[in-house]
């Protein structure tokens, strides 16, 4: 995996469905709807894979919050960078 | 000047047909450009999600997952074959349905029982003439094939095959090498052919939320789905692909068809014109 570019506090989101790339970009802190619950990640976070329940994936880029509706999938976590594949992820 | 005038005919009538297959390259290379995108699209996930699954796959776990059951022997199996709606597309669907017949009494030589579904209705009327009896038929799959069409034409496979029905499921459909290279390929669908662990990012210790076996056994559906939502893509544009292709020729065809049957007119008219100039010719001088 590629190094973030991103700057200091922030962390690189990629939010993917089969179809298309839904989101990428930088965000200061991700919440996610992991299978037992919210899941709230910030830079530096360890390395994680957690399966993805149905809910509002939130994404706080410091200018404003991105939501996103996913149902399934899992999301990944490394070297402060995200990577979430639901196979619904549509914005909300 | 019966046969000048049979002739404008045919020019008009050949001028037409090259109006039409221009036009239909012209929306096909804009569709193709779309599908293309597609394909691009969907590359992400799929590369992601078959990491992942190389990542998290050991042999000692293999053996739980009924998606990756190795039957010992091969008794039953389905074949999905993808095919176009729509023809005008030079061979494609007649290569497309060339492997999957191809397939078809390879499998059924070694003795296995097969269950056909189609998709499109170029294999769709195929096969129905054959006296083929289809597992499904689809044919209401556009130009944007969905994640939801892929899951519709596979969760019944996957479902079967979990179930003991069929033993392994093919899928055959177009490779979209490039607009010009859309070979017909067939692929293992089930049981899944894992893919290599490529080893990008290292050996990275990962906390598993939560067990890796959890996980596995809810992506690799997602992962087969997967496999065939981007056949349907790569299929969709190799479609186009093969009709721009199609009409392209047509179209030069019909402009060299134009330009012999224009010349052949012109000698007509001249012809014409010299038999009348020396007709009047031969009376001037049959009245001195």
């Amino acid at each position: 995996m590629a190094a973030p570019a991103a700057g200091a506090g922030a962390m690189r989101v990629s939010v993917l469905s089969p179809e298309q790339t839904v989101y990428e970009g930088d965000a200061t802190s991700v919440v996610a709807p992991a299978w037992n619950g919210q899941l709230g990640i910030l830079r530096g976070h360890a390395p994680l894979m957690a399966l993805l329940g149905e809910g509002v994936l939130r994404i706080e880029n410091g200018r404003e919050t991105l939501r996103f509706q996913v149902s399934g999938g899992f999301l990944q976590v490394v070297d402060n960078v995200i990577t979430v594949l639901s196979e619904r992820a549509t914005a909300a | 000047m019966a046969k000048a005038r049979e002739l404008k005919g045919r020019i008009r009538s050949v001028q037409n047909t090259r109006k039409i297959t221009r036009t239909m390259e012209m929306v096909a290379t804009s569709k193709l450009k779309r599908a293309q995108d597609r394909v691009a699209a969907a590359r992400p996930y799929a590369e992601r999600l078959g990491e992942v699954i190389g990542r998290l796959l050991t042999p000692e776990l293999a053996a739980r997952y009924p998606l990756l059951r190795q039957p010992a022997a091969v008794r039953r199996a389905a074949v999905l074959l993808l095919t176009s709606n729509r023809g005008l597309s030079g061979a494609f669907n007649a290569n497309l349905i060339r492997e999957g017949r191809n397939l078809l009494r390879d499998l059924r030589g070694r003795g296995v029982e097969v269950e056909l579904h189609v998709s499109g209705k170029k294999g769709i009327s195929f096969f129905r003439y054959q006296g083929e009896t289809l597992g499904n038929a689809v044919s209401d799959i556009g130009d944007r094939p969905s994640a939801e069409d892929a899951e519709r034409l596979v969760n019944s496979l996957m479902d079967g095959f979990v179930a003991g029905d069929f033993d392994a499921v093919y899928v055959v459909y177009a490779k979209f090498n490039s607009a010009l290279s859309t070979p017909p390929t067939t692929l293992q669908l089930l049981p899944v052919q894992a893919p290599e662990d490529t080893g990008r990012g290292g050996e990275v210790d990962y906390v598993l939320e939560p067990g890796a076996d959890e996980i596995l056994g809810r992506i690799l559906p997602l992962y087969v789905r997967n496999g065939v939502y981007r056949a349907l893509v790569e299929t969709t544009a190799g479609f186009y692909g093969a009709q721009r292709t199609a009409m392209k020729n047509a179209t030069d065809n019909a402009g060299d068809m134009l330009n012999a049957l224009t010349r052949t007119y012109n000698r007509v008219r001249q012809a014409a014109i010299t038999q009348e100039i020396a007709e009047i010719v031969g009376g001037a001088a049959a009245l001195e």
